[in-house]
């Protein structure tokens, strides 16, 4: 645990910097937005496209940052040291795995807290047509855990690309593409493929779960969740692989 | 396979795409030694060492660290100097100390002090401050505060200067154990560390091409390591 956790405080400790800067960006856009709105020079609605903006990034953020973490190891040589230590393969995989995760919270938090203090007025506004704080903060969080193993797959995927991109010497970037698009569509296969072994699992009620009958009354939506099961498995699975390639056959750059 | 033989390396090979870094070379290590790994740049040497770390993976050939393949438990056992810059920048040298410590069950803390003291390196100043000569100490403090049973350093006195130079010899002759440690040091600089040397492997394009012990090679040709290294790679 202590090693595991030796590595994760490295791997936040290495984007600080770009963490900061990136919180920095997303509190300056929505400061600009606020007073352009405040001044008149921009209609209310740009406050949507300010919060927006960041949440529609923030993806795309941990698919470069899940790439970026590992390539930085390779560029600035210190792969040398990870690759020599004495630890399983998975628990260097997981710390960054993690931290990507952390960070991912981190400027998810910046984002909320900062469009409570920039357009305060209109979140005020927009609770008038919802059921309630309570029913927001809940389903909010609820969102958030299940975009966690969204986020999760995406950085394992990722992963999984650079290492075994990391076993040739050459073609580095198309092995990596194809491993990427390859390792999508094989876990995906293999939640169709397993979607019988787990047919016994109830539907989750998502109208009762986010409580949408406080929202309209009379929706249902239920979320077969068989399919899914075979999928979190393979995703699983490639991270066992991506720590097991990690452990025992990448390469430094020769 | 004998158990007092720190390192045996047999008929090891290793292909990149535009070059065989190795062409079965076959070495036996015994315990309690310090080798020097001689031969010109792209003979090989760094290849070995990293086949050895598991930082590649050889194409043939066997490797046993004590007695075992190369595996988690071995990696345990070896302190790895790289040529190349290893360190996280960022950190300060007593992050990089405390970082490395948390992995080793055989690292000194007092030893790690001492070398400091001896190396002269302030441990609050940042990696990313420090000159090549001061880095590459660091990385030495790194590996000789561990109670490693195999020592690889990988060029250590590489584009170092002079000072920092002696400050090494001197530090691997303060620190090295006989009788628990074997080292292998990877150079092409002769000259300055034959005194260090109990027996020397001479790797040419992938080969072995002379190897032994230091002072049998010295009786057996009249001449010095350094010199015989000249006549062989001329």
């Amino acid at each position: 645990m202590k090693s595991f956790l030796r590595l994760l405080r490295k791997d936040l400790e290495a984007s600080r910097w770009p963490m900061g800067f990136l919180s920095a960006i997303t509190l300056g856009i929505m400061l600009l937005v606020s007073l352009k709105i405040a001044t008149g020079g921009w209609p209310t609605q740009a406050a949507i496209a300010a919060v927006t903006f960041p949440l529609v990034f923030l993806p795309l953020w941990v698919l470069w940052q899940s790439f970026q973490t590992l390539r930085t190891e390779w560029r600035e040589d210190t792969v040398y040291t990870l690759l020599v230590l004495p630890e399983p393969g998975w628990k260097i995989m997981l710390a960054k795995l993690s931290a990507i995760l952390l960070e991912y919270t981190v400027l998810l938090v910046v984002t909320v807290v900062g469009m409570l203090i920039f357009f305060f007025p209109m979140v005020q506004e927009a609770m008038l047509v919802l059921p309630g704080a309570g029913w927001v903060v809940r389903n909010g969080i609820l969102l958030y855990v299940f975009s966690l193993f969204m986020i999760a797959s995406t950085i394992i995927f990722v992963q999984l690309a650079f290492v075994v991109s990391k076993m040739v010497g050459r073609l580095q970037g198309l092995v990596a593409l194809w491993t990427l698009l390859l390792s999508g569509w094989l876990v995906d296969r293999l939640g169709i493929l397993l979607e019988p072994l787990f047919g016994w699992i109830p539907t989750i009620p998502v109208h009762a779960l986010f409580r949408l009958n406080e929202l309209k009354q009379g929706m249902v939506a239920d979320w077969n969740i068989a399919p899914e099961i075979g999928t979190w498995l393979g995703t699983l699975a490639l991270l066992v692989l991506t720590s097991y390639i990690f452990e025992h056959y990448v390469e430094v750059n020769g | 396979m004998s158990t007092n033989q720190a390192l045996v390396v047999r008929d090891l090979k290793k292909k990149y795409p535009k070059a065989d870094a190795l062409k079965g070379v076959s070495l036996s290590l015994p315990q309690g030694e310090i080798w020097g790994l001689l031969g010109p740049n792209g003979s090989g040497k760094s290849t070995l060492l990293k086949c050895v770390v598991g930082l590649v993976t050889p194409d043939g050939g066997d490797i046993t660290i004590s007695g075992q393949p190369p595996s988690r438990e071995t990696k345990a056992q070896v302190a790895f100097v790289p040529e190349v810059e290893n360190l996280y920048r960022w950190m300060t040298i007593r992050q990089a100390i405390d970082f490395t410590a948390t992995f080793y069950e055989d690292w000194e803390h007092e030893r790690v002090e001492e070398l400091l003291n001896f190396m002269r390196l302030d441990p609050t100043k940042k990696i990313s401050s420090l000159s090549k000569g001061m880095r590459a100490r660091l990385k030495l403090i790194l590996a000789l505060s561990r109670r490693a049973p195999l020592i690889l350093l990988d060029e250590p006195f590489s584009g170092i200067d002079p000072a920092s130079r002696d400050r090494i010899v001197e530090g691997i002759v303060r620190q090295f154990k006989s009788e628990e440690q074997t080292m292998i040091i990877s150079t092409h600089a002769v000259g300055d560390t034959e005194q260090l040397f109990d027996a020397v492997v001479f790797l040419d394009e992938g080969t072995v091409s002379l190897q032994g012990n230091a002072e049998d090679l010295r009786r057996q040709y009249g001449r010095s390591i350094n010199d015989l290294f000249k006549e062989v790679f001329a």
